[in-house]
């Protein structure tokens, strides 16, 4: 097993920049989820890792050796593809058994080991039978089970479980996470879906326009998003970001109200203190009485609604626009200065066209500065 | 309730009268384990089998199509199973028909030119000549539909190039070069005037095929640890099957078939091939159609039957190379 490094990693395909100084740590034995957007170059940097593309520049170590360069038969790695590619012509136990024949394994040891990891994956069943004559999940499980099988000291998977209905996707991402923990194989997992990305991972690497924007475990990614980016990306629905101006100490949101920034800061300030970025910069930003926008960010699952204006607190004031019951809870979006703000409640007390109150903690308030980078 | 605001639902109230009302729904055991079949009597399925005018009309047609197109190869049959003096008259009248194999035997064994020794010869030349441009095309496809390498475009245009080439203007040049190497009235002469007209729409067909097999196998294989020679090997001559019968099938005719070439390169009578035997049956007095009919019945007989033994592979190939 391996810990893998990529330095300063970028990947140009003729003028398009699909990867820009990549920095990133995977460590022994770690299951690290890449998630971002589509198209943000997370398939491009699993191919970079697995030596099917070389970086135009920067270094990739795995421990200490230095493997661009080195082809993907060299770094024994395994990858399940987002398709599976399983080999047409061949049954299941051939395929299984394709990377240790061609490694030169005797039909013996083959078999043997094929035997075992069809009944740690449960297609014992299958092995006779052609990919085409499969489902998707058995598909999904033929191609983990070829990536297993010899034992590989880094795990890659693109997209896995993308073809498969939502019940068997939660079913095989469980399987999954047992799986890599009974392995303990270093995992590089890539998704756009941020579901499983913080159900299965160890950290999650956020991913924008082919750089990382943040690397963290989930609770830590959901807690304190480090960009106003990352705050809308996770969460579902999203954060909502509120346009303001910094005046006095406080963030003016105009019609909708003002909050106080003092409050916010106070709140935070344990947590700035104590995070490793220099935030004394931001402190003295909050602090001063300079005039300048920023973004005030609430998640959806932290604003309350008043129907009457609550006697103290933050308050931001605005109309209900629609209401969609979502079975577990209620879901309102309320225009507020005609940007829609969607907020989580669980009882029906509100309907369209309702002025109402959203208030909220200054504990569960974000301030990001016009960079988008997080100062409160 | 009737009014209510379609932007929002009648809240969780409005379904509690349903919860008994179970005869709306079907249960899973309802439901049949196969289709039902239509049950119809013979009386039906007949009349439903008699296809409308429109429909008739259009069979009509096609069938008689069908059968202008193959009536000269009953004619060619019929020449070839009946004794001279009857087909002298035409072979369409069936009176007094015999049945005879004298046409066969006699062809198989004429004295100047024995189709039997010809077929031979045929072979001889056309299953190197195919088996060669299989190998030597797949071998150059593959880099066509997967590396890249300096020139690849002007090359492959070259090759396409060859291909619009004309044979009869080109083998005045192979004629001298032929001379010039010895081969001149050899086999090896001409196998290799076939492969060579043979690997230009090879190389574009398979390339073509190639092209359609997705990358990631390739790419999967390689994770696997296989090397460039074992991935050819092991994942794509095997997908590439279909394609490979078809070309097969399709040199394999057109050089069995090939009348032009043997004319000019060969020269020696012991040698000639099928269809270069076949215009010196004509006879001296008479001309002995029962004779050229039975040779060229043997010599179309090869490459109908190779269609046919290996027809469901080439169909194949041939729908993917098209597709994609
Ligand atoms: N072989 C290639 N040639 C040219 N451009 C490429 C190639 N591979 C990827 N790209 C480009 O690089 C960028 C990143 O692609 P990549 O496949 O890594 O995205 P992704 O994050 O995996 O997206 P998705 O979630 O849709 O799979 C895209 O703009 C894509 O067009
Ligand atoms: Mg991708």
């Amino acid at each position: 097993m391996v810990a893998i490094t990529l330095e300063n990693v970028s990947k140009y395909f003729g003028e398009t920049v699909a990867n820009y100084q990549v920095n990133l740590q995977v460590t022994d034995g770690e299951f690290l989820v890449i998630l971002g957007p589509s198209g943000c170059g997370k398939t491009t940097a699993l191919r970079l890792i697995a030596g099917l593309e070389q970086p135009s520049e920067g270094a990739i170590y795995f421990d200490d050796d230095r493997v661009d360069g080195r082809s993907p038969s060299a770094r024994n790695i395994a990858m399940v593809f987002q398709n599976y590619a399983l080999y047409p012509h061949m049954t299941v136990a051939e395929n299984i058994g394709y990377p240790l024949k061609v490694r030169g394994f005797s039909p013996d040891e083959r078999d043997e080991k094929v035997e075992d990891v069809t009944s740690l994956l449960h297609i014992e069943d299958q092995v006779e039978k052609k990919p085409g004559a499969l489902s998707g999940g058995q598909r999904q499980r033929v191609a983990l089970a070829r990536a297993i099988v010899r034992e590989p000291t880094v795990f890659l998977l693109d997209e896995p479980l993308s073809n498969l209905d939502a019940k068997l996707r939660q079913e095989m991402r469980s399987e999954l996470k047992r799986l890599q923990n009974e392995l303990e194989i270093t995992t590089v997992y890539v998704t756009h879906n941020q579901e499983e990305a913080m159900s299965m991972s160890d950290r999650v690497a956020v991913m924008n326009q082919g750089t990382v924007q943040q690397v963290a475990p989930p609770q830590e990614l959901y807690d304190r998003p480090r960009t106003a980016w990352v705050a809308q990306f996770i969460g579902s629905p999203p954060m909502n970001l509120f346009q303001g101006t910094r005046r006095n100490g406080s963030i003016d949101l105009g019609e909708a109200g003002t909050v106080d920034l003092s409050g916010v800061l106070e709140a935070k300030e344990a947590v700035v203190e104590t995070s490793e970025r220099d935030d004394v910069q931001s402190t003295a930003l909050l602090a001063s009485d300079t005039q300048g926008t920023v973004s005030l960010g609430i998640r959806p699952e932290n604003l309350t609604l008043a129907s009457t204006p609550p006697p103290s607190g933050n308050v931001i004031e605005g109309r209900v626009d629609t209401v969609e019951p979502m079975g577990e809870y209620i879901l309102v979006n309320v225009s507020v200065n005609d940007q829609i703000v969607n907020a989580k409640v669980s009882d029906r007390t509100v309907s369209r066209g309702d002025r109402v109150y959203l208030t909220f903690d200054t504990n569960d308030a974000y301030v990001y500065d016009t960079n988008g980078d997080l100062v409160a | 309730m009737a009014e209510d605001d379609p932007l929002e639902p009648t809240g969780i109230d409005a379904g509690s009268g349903r919860a008994t009302d179970h005869d709306q729904y079907l249960s899973v055991d309802d439901v049949p384990d196969i289709a039902p079949t239509a049950e119809l009597s013979w009386r039906t399925r007949i009349i439903e089998s008699i296809p409308a005018k429109r429909r008739a009309l259009k069979y009509v047609v096609a069938i008689t199509i069908a059968v202008l197109w193959i009536v000269p190869f009953i004619g060619l049959f019929m020449a070839s199973i009946r004794p001279l003096s009857e087909i002298i008259g035409g072979w369409w009248h069936l009176e007094g028909m015999t049945v005879t194999f004298e046409n066969y035997y006699r062809a198989w064994n004429y004295s100047t030119a024995p189709m039997g020794q010809a077929l031979l010869n045929t072979f001889i030349v056309t299953i190197p000549a195919v088996l060669v441009v299989m190998l030597l095309g797949v071998m150059a496809a593959y880099p066509f539909a997967r590396f890249e390498f300096p020139l690849k475009t002007t090359l492959f245009f070259l090759i396409l190039l060859v291909m619009a080439a004309p044979p009869e203007l080109i083998a005045m040049g192979n004629f001298n070069a032929l001379r010039e190497f010895g081969l001149f009235d050899t086999y090896m002469g001409l196998i290799l005037i076939h492969i060579g007209w043979g690997l230009g729409w090879v190389v574009l067909f398979l390339r073509n095929y190639l092209l359609g097999i997705p990358e990631e196998l390739e790419e999967a294989a390689r994770i696997d640890g296989a090397s460039r020679y074992q991935i050819f090997r092991t994942i794509i001559l095997p997908l590439s099957t279909p394609a490979l019968v078809s070309v097969a099938v399709i040199q394999f005719t057109w050089v069995w078939n090939a009348f032009f070439f043997p004319l000019v390169f060969m020269r020696s009578p012991e040698l000639y091939l099928a269809p270069q035997v076949l215009p010196l049956m004509r006879g001296r007095v008479q001309v002995e159609w029962g004779l050229i009919a039975a040779g060229s019945i043997m010599t179309m007989a090869v490459p109908v039957l190779l269609f046919l033994f290996l027809e469901r592979y080439y169909k194949r190939g041939m729908v993917a190379a098209v597709a994609d």
